[in-house]
């Protein structure tokens, strides 16, 4: 019972901090420049003004269109069930595991990339298209990243990852380690579309790859999509966190270690979101045919974190 | 104790091919300078690890050879070589960037594989790192074959030197300190004399 | 005596660079001292080779040197050569031509090269001859650009790269040896002497063996000149200046052939000579495929020269891959292109002197010009293409006779076909050399005679040799034939 009420309170967890969490990048960020900032909780009243507005839809569009949000939001929301938060008795392991979680985020990207291409316009097909060139090399980074550890740990569920971690955390000194935490990091800002990838507070349309995609919605669908957005910076940041640096997390049941659970992961991730922020501000946004180089870097990396684990073992 | 022995000298190993793949990555040719430096360095604090660890009092000099001649004289050898005869940038390499990466990357496994029997057949404790220098051997000459500008290749050569140092220091503790010295004097020698040829033989394309 | 044979032998040319790099002002005295001392080595390499033919011990000085029957011969060779090659370098001749900046420069250089050969052949330890042959790629890239063309410095470039790179691979499996060697717990200090590794050879591990030769023949073979990493050779040969193609294509690619021949005596004892045979004899015939095929379309002579280096190197190595009988005819092959291609380089030198140009159109109608070096040359190249009476002849047959009778049919086959074809190839270039109608300003009548007097010596030595091959340079060959192969 417990084991279901904490699986159900993480991934809430996660859907409910998630624009808060982008709203804190975004503050961090104004202040960096120079500017006020926004306020942490801004996104939530986007969130709800969206909301409430009505909605423009092309004639163009199909079901697609209309699929795609729906789509987009269940998968991710079931990706966020499957992330270790909390607890490294991980409830999720029963529903899936590294493959199912590649999977969801993938099936979210080709239906966002879809969803950019239905109403025929040019932006979205030019956003759908650099996107799928950008995931074409991000999603087997990712899934390569975690293998590594996952052919370390001798199985591939998330929650077994953690457990194997913080049971031996000799395993994380080594060069696989952290040639797999670079490799993550650097695909997770091409996957989120944060900078040097793409522009998340853009809308030139010659350097837009997310915002491409989801211009021709409005209203509650855009909601939903921008919503969707934060949800998976959260859940990728979340992941980052804990599987490759897991102390913290609870390993037992107790409302003690839940609560150092909780407050260890929203200082890992408030310390994440710093470094996002910092690294925005510092760089600028590569040119769209240099991205594929940094993505190959990152790709060279988790290959041979892979290697090094799959050889060692 | 061997354990750390292990890890020390593989996170020297595996920063050293890192660097490697930096010269696949960057265009810039002073940031392939940079990393070979870097990579120098790394190979030092290998070869003063295994010396103090692994008790070869000799390789003390010998890394400190390395820190001197490969760390500090022959980058800036290179440096004057290039500020004197500014090229352009490698954009075009003879294989693309992502290529090169990728390819860096198979090369990298199949190094693997082709050093089981060796890392089968080495019972010191570095001997994890066998395949790591195997490898970097291996992207080496790959280095050297792909890029177009001649100081690239020079520096892929000079890792490719590096590269086998680290087998002999993970293989076997060193080679023996006449036939190390040797190596040095070949490598001076090697470097100050292409120096000297090169300003005439910028605009070949391949090597 | 053992030691004072083996400072004879590399004293001279240590002396002779040392002399023309602190003499700076008579460059022309300096070349003479070291015309004069030179044979000295060659004739310290001859005792000791006479010693070893009949059937004496090896020339043994403390750990570090040791010369047996295989390094007597590749010794002897280098300084005859060696020899040659100071006898017809610049500043000796009375006409002083020669600006004394480049006399200096040569005879520093050259005698560098020819010492650094001597003790690549001579050394015990395998890593100071890997060291020993990476020195004679950094002393002899400098002396290829003497003309300052950007030919020259471009073949020169090259040479010195992808020497670098190949010697860096072979230094790479040398270690791959050591470390195997040092697994089986033996001695560290003298670990890389040829004697210990070939007495430790049963107990290297077989993979490792494996990877390491691998290295050792890619490494040592691109200074071989051996298939693919051959592409240096055509440049920087022809582009050199004559001596110092003569010992480059005569006997340093002998010296690296060598090398394999060492490496490959340790590695058979280690895994059985099946896996090396069939890796020399792919290499060997790849070789001779690419130096006979490229023969034909080349309008230089020296380039022309190169390539069938290039043949050559692929037929000793070929015959390293077939048993006894098959290094011995190998061996036979080194010593009669040696002495063939050195003098074949001297005289297109002479050439090079009186028609200012390298092309083959251009030097044509050389029996009209110079009649006594045509007809050296005409002899020379007869002796590369494989005619009798020369010893070239004598050991292309033994190496195609070990061929079929080890079992290689086709093999044997496609080697006759190419050697046929590097024949035809040869004597069409040498007739557009040797006929036709010699341009208006080439002077005719020939140079100073005592040097072509010199270099009819190894023409000579070649037909005696390929008539007779005398007893002792037999038992010697037999010997070092049994080095490689017990």
């Amino acid at each position: 019972m417990t084991v279901i009420v904490l699986a159900v309170t993480q991934c809430l967890f996660l859907m409910i901090a998630a624009p808060a969490l982008v709203g804190y990048v975004r503050w961090l960020k104004a202040r960096l420049q120079g500017r006020r900032g926004a306020g942490m909780f801004q996104p939530y009243r986007d969130l709800r003004k969206t909301l409430a507005k009505g909605m423009v839809i092309a004639d163009t569009a199909s079901w697609i269109f209309h699929m795609a949000p729906c789509v987009v939001v269940a998968s991710t929301v079931a990706a966020a069930a499957l992330v270790p938060v909390i607890s490294a008795n991980q409830a999720g392991d029963q529903l899936g595991d590294l493959f199912a979680l590649m999977a969801l985020l993938i099936l979210g990207t080709i239906f966002l990339a879809l969803g950019g291409l239905d109403p025929g316009t040019a932006f979205g097909g030019m956003g759908s298209s650099r996107e799928m060139t950008v995931a074409a090399l991000t999603e087997p980074t990712l899934a390569i990243a975690i293998l590594s550890l996952a052919l370390t740990a001798g199985s591939t569920s998330l929650g077994t990852i953690t457990n194997t971690l913080l049971t031996t955390p000799s395993n994380a000194i080594g060069p696989g380690h952290a040639l797999a935490f670079a490799a993550f990091l650097i695909a997770m800002l091409a996957e989120t579309g944060r900078l040097p990838v793409d522009n998340p507070a853009t809308h030139l349309e010659l350097t837009m790859i997310h915002e491409a995609m989801i211009l021709e919605y409005s209203g509650p669908y855009l909601a939903l999509l921008e919503w969707a957005a934060a949800l998976k910076l959260t859940l990728l940041l979340t992941l980052a966190a804990n599987l490759f640096v897991p102390w913290g997390m609870a390993t037992s049941d107790g409302a003690g270690a839940l609560a150092v659970g909780l407050a260890a992961v929203l200082a890992k991730i408030a310390v994440l979101a710093t470094l996002l922020a910092v690294l925005e501000t510092r760089v600028a946004k590569l040119r769209l045919f240099r991205v594929p180089e940094l993505l190959a870097m990152s790709f060279t990396l988790a290959l041979l974190a892979a290697t090094s684990s799959f050889f060692t073992r | 104790m061997d354990a750390t022995f292990s890890r020390l000298t593989m996170t020297g190993a595996s920063a050293m091919l890192l660097l490697a793949l930096v010269v696949m990555w960057r265009h810039h040719v002073p940031a392939y300078v940079t990393a070979f430096r870097m990579q120098s360095v790394a190979l030092a604090f290998v070869g003063a690890v295994v010396a103090w660890l692994g008790d070869v009092p000799e390789l003390f000099l010998v890394a400190a050879l390395i820190l001197g001649l490969k760390g500090w004289i022959v980058p800036r050898i290179l440096a004057g070589m290039e500020a004197r005869r500014p090229g352009e940038r490698e954009l075009h390499p003879l294989v693309n960037t992502e290529m090169s990466l990728l390819i860096s990357g198979g090369l990298a496994v199949a190094a693997y594989e082709i050093s089981r029997p060796l890392a089968a057949v080495v019972s010191l404790p570095t001997r994890g790192g066998l395949p790591i220098a195997l490898a970097l051997i291996l992207v080496s000459l790959f280095i050297v074959v792909s890029r177009r500008r001649v100081i690239a290749q020079i520096v892929g050569f000079l890792m490719l030197e590096n590269g086998i140092a680290l087998l002999a220091l993970l293989g076997a503790y060193g080679v023996p300190l006449v036939v190390e010295l040797g190596v040095f004097l070949d490598v001076l020698l090697g470097v100050l004399v292409m120096q000297a040829l090169v300003p005439g033989i910028e605009e070949i394309s391949a090597g | 005596m053992d030691a004072v044979l083996v400072v004879a032998l590399l004293a001279p040319p240590l002396v002779g660079a040392a002399l023309a790099l602190l003499v700076r002002r008579a460059p022309q005295a300096a070349a003479w001292f070291n015309a004069v001392t030179m044979p000295v080595s060659a004739a310290a390499a001859a005792a000791i080779a006479l010693r070893l033919a009949a059937g004496g011990a090896p020339v043994i000085v403390g750990n570090a040197w040791r010369l047996d029957a295989l390094s007597a011969l590749l010794a002897l060779l280098v300084s005859v050569v060696a020899t040659l090659a100071v006898w017809l370098g610049p500043g000796l001749d009375r006409r002083g031509e020669t600006p004394g900046a480049e006399i200096r420069l040569h005879r520093i250089y050259a005698n560098l090269f020819a010492c650094t050969m001597l003790v690549a052949v001579s050394t015990s330890n395998l890593g100071v001859m890997w060291v020993a042959i990476e020195a004679t790629t950094v002393t002899s890239a400098l002396l290829i650009p003497v003309r300052r063309t950007k030919a020259a410095l471009d073949a020169s470039w090259k040479y010195l790269f992808i020497g670098s790179v190949g010697i860096a691979l072979a230094f790479a499996g040398t270690v791959l040896a050591f470390v195997d060697y040092a697994t089986t717990g033996g001695d560290l200090e003298l670990a890389l002497n040829w004697t210990t590794l070939r007495t430790a050879a049963p107990s290297l591990h077989p993979e490792v063996a494996q990877l390491a030769f691998v290295f050792l023949l890619v490494g040592f073979g691109t200074k071989a000149g051996l298939a693919p990493t051959h592409t240096w050779l055509p440049d920087a040969h022809s582009e050199a200046p004559a001596p110092l193609s003569a010992m480059m294509s005569g006997v340093l690619l002998a010296v690296a052939l060598y090398a394999v021949a060492r490496w490959k005596a340790i590695i058979d004892v280690a895994i059985g000579s099946a896996f090396t045979d069939t890796l020399l004899l792919v290499v060997g015939v790849a070789t001779i495929v690419v130096g006979s095929a490229s023969l034909l379309s080349q309008t230089q002579y020296k380039r022309v020269l190169a390539y069938s280096s290039i043949e050559h190197m692929g037929l000793a190595c070929f015959g390293l891959a077939l048993g006894r009988p098959g290094v011995f005819a190998a061996l036979l092959h080194l010593t009669g292109h040696a002495l063939a291609k050195s003098t074949a380089f001297l005289l297109s030198g002479r050439i090079y002197d009186r028609y200012r140009s390298g092309e083959i159109g251009t030097a044509s109608g050389l029996l009209g010009t110079v009649p006594a070096t045509a007809v050296l040359f005409a002899a020379t190249v007869f002796a590369l293409a494989g005619l009798p009476p020369f010893s070239l002849f004598l050991s292309e047959i033994l190496i195609v006779q070990a061929a079929w009778r080890a079992g290689h049919a086709a093999l044997t086959a496609l080697v006759l076909v190419l050697i046929l074809l590097a024949f035809a190839s040869l004597v069409t270039h040498l007739q557009r050399v040797l006929f036709g109608e010699a341009g208006r300003d080439v002077s005719r009548g020939e140079p100073a005679s005592v040097p072509l007097a010199l270099l009819a010596l190894p023409v000579a030595l070649l037909a005696w040799i390929g008539v007779t091959l005398p007893e002792p340079l037999r038992m010697l060959l037999t010997h070092a034939a049994e080095v490689v192969r017990p």
